[in-house]
């Protein structure tokens, strides 16, 4: 109990210090109790999945809302004027980092649109903001940061039954999202420039896309638009998956690679575990596969982004978060003195994942979230 | 033939083979990697067949320009340059889907047209895509193209663009490790066969077809 209190005053700290510090309007403390509640319950329940999945939606709505409405602020429009780009005043996507490094490291180009500095959307910053996430959760990410993943969370879970299974085919999306990503990579070094979003990004439709002036332009919304319906809408619906995640996005797959370097992982206890599969048929990452489980492998996949669904399934209780540096099979020794319980209690994996992930959960979004609040008042007030 | 004449393309080669890598990887790489049992000689052989068909292309077009003279700049400008790497990426795509799937095409039991399985063959691949890469237009080709037009001999051009070339080849030796990672990563063949794919197709359509088509 001890333990729950001390993280909840610790987060409504960070929730104070990023959304509502220096602020008045009631958006900001509205967005930050809510993301209180979310909190607490997570903690107090031990189901992070359900709460994190309310979190992704929303925050995913919220983005759209606020980018979109800062878009037609500053331009009028969603549509990229040519201006922009000359300018480079693109802002950064964290889905081109993996594209951007090749052609970056052999001809000193960086070929996305944006500001190197400056800005909060510029590549620095957010190279530093992948950094910082990357080694404290790696591909958490995906799961309690990116600002699209929340459409497929949501989606997913309109469909109350799994309507086409895809557990056998695990392998098979695994292998296509990194031959994607290799692809994303090789062509954009060749063309020196970001052909994932002239082509192929499914989230232009929310968020920002080039003008229709020829039909190459014509072309590439029609395949906006349909990537996002069959990828972001319609796969996950009947899946039950976050297909585009798991199929789709570079860098997802890349962040995959990454995940070396991130201080978390999941760990399955193998003696625990009976083998119900109920982890494989959740996993909304296809990262559990019937090998994973019978060839006793103790973790995850490589695509496994730490979203805690398996093991809020789980009903052995054999799987858990544990630190990247314990060995498999090792756990911590046994605590001597009461001091040395209490210590153990506060430096458990699971509680301080979930604290880690959450705060930056809150810093991500702390600046969409009350804008997007702000501006859905302001739609029922009178004025957009 | 002067030194500084030989020594000029073969220093343009050289400072310019990044381009020549970022054109000839997203072909070579995945190809390479997908390929079933590769050893070192059958890597050198297919590299080989590649340059080869690279070599062909630029000596080709060494001759045409060096014959031409700067008559060429009457009639070769970028949109004609533009024109022609849309369809050097048309081939190139239709080179590597059907190499990405001959065992589809000719291993199910269909019928299957024996030039499409001559043509989609490891060699044939590897000569095919060389001479495509071989015909992209890109800025460092365009310098040689212009050089090679002005000394107005097609032998002297043709000895520029092989020398050009030769300054390149020092970027293709990292692809000597290539069995040593296919030996080590031997699950990332099926990742390199369908990055293989999914490039043919990019170039085919992307690259290809849809700028050929609607653009200048």
């Amino acid at each position: 109990m001890a333990v729950k209190i001390f993280f909840s005053l610790c987060m409504s700290a960070v929730v104070y210090f990023f959304i509502v510090a220096g602020k008045s309007s009631p958006a900001e403390w509205i967005y930050a109790g809510f993301l209180m509640v979310l909190f607490v319950q997570m903690i107090r329940t031990g189901d992070f999945s359900k709460y994190r999945r309310i979190f992704q939606f929303t925050f995913a709505f919220l983005f759209a809302i606020s980018f979109i409405g800062i878009l037609y602020d500053e331009r009028g429009s969603m549509a990229i004027a040519e201006d922009s780009i000359q300018n480079s005043e693109i802002p950064f996507c964290h889905i081109t980092i993996p594209l951007t490094m090749l052609p970056y490291f052999i001809t000193k180009t960086v070929i996305f649109p944006a500001r190197i500095i400056g800005h909060f959307a510029s590549v620095i910053s957010m190279l530093l903001i992948w950094f910082i996430v990357t080694i404290t959760i790696g591909r958490g990410w995906c799961s309690w940061v990116c600002f699209y993943g929340g459409w497929e969370d949501g989606v997913s879970r309109l469909s109350k039954k799994t309507r086409f299974r895809l557990l056998s085919y695990n392998k098979d999306i695994r292998a296509f999202q990194f031959a994607f990503l290799f692809f994303i990579i090789l062509v954009s070094f060749a063309f020196l420039s970001s052909v994932y979003c002239e082509w192929f990004c499914p989230f232009k439709i929310v968020t920002e896309f080039s003008q229709i002036t020829d039909i190459p332009g014509l072309i590439a919304t029609v395949m906006f638009i349909g990537l996002f319906l069959g990828l972001v809408i319609v796969m996950p619906f009947l899946t039950r998956k976050r297909f585009q995640c798991v199929s789709f996005c570079p860098f997802g797959a890349f962040q995959s690679f990454a995940d070396r370097l991130s201080s978390f992982r999941i760990s399955i206890d193998t003696d625990k575990c009976s083998g119900c599969m109920k982890c494989a048929s959740s996993c909304p990452f296809c990262a559990i596969d019937k090998d994973t489980i019978t060839g006793k492998k103790g973790r995850p996949e490589i695509t496994c982004a730490k979203c805690g669904e398996c093991i809020a399934v789980c009903p052995e209780k054999a799987i858990s978060y544990q630190f990247s540096f314990v060995r498999k099979g090792c756990s911590g020794p046994e605590a001597e003195s009461k001091t040395g319980e209490i210590i153990q209690m506060f430096l458990e994996p699971g509680t301080l994942f979930l604290f880690s992930a959450f705060t930056f959960s809150v810093i991500i979004s702390s600046k969409f979230g009350p804008d997007a609040l702000m501006r859905i008042f302001s739609i029922f007030t009178g004025g957009l | 033939m002067t030194i500084a004449g030989i020594i000029e393309p073969l220093v343009l080669g050289f400072s310019t083979g990044t381009w020549c890598v970022m054109y000839c990887a997203p072909v070579l790489l995945p190809f390479l990697t997908a390929r079933e049992g590769l050893n070192q000689k059958r890597n050198i052989q297919l590299i080989g067949l590649f340059l080869g068909g690279r070599l062909f292309a630029y000596v080709l077009l060494g001759l045409c320009l060096g014959a031409a003279g700067l008559l060429v700049m009457e009639f070769f400008d970028p949109v004609l340059a533009r024109r022609i790497s849309y369809v050097a990426y048309i081939f190139c795509g239709i080179v590597l889907l059907l190499s990405g799937f001959r065992r589809h095409i000719c291993n199910s039991g269909k019928k299957c047209f024996s030039v499409v399985k001559a043509a989609s063959g490891d060699p044939m691949t590897a000569l095919f895509s060389g001479i495509c890469v071989g015909f992209h237009i890109c800025p460092p080709f365009w310098t040689a193209a212009v050089r090679s037009a002005a000394i107005g001999n097609p032998l002297a051009g043709s000895i520029y663009f092989l020398l050009f070339y030769a300054g390149t080849l020092p970027f293709f030796l990292p692809l000597l490790g290539i069995p040593f990672f296919n030996n080590r990563f031997p699950g990332f063949r099926k990742i390199a066969h369908m990055t293989q794919v999914l490039i043919g197709a990019y170039f085919l359509i992307f690259a290809g077809l849809i700028p050929f088509i609607f653009r200048r």
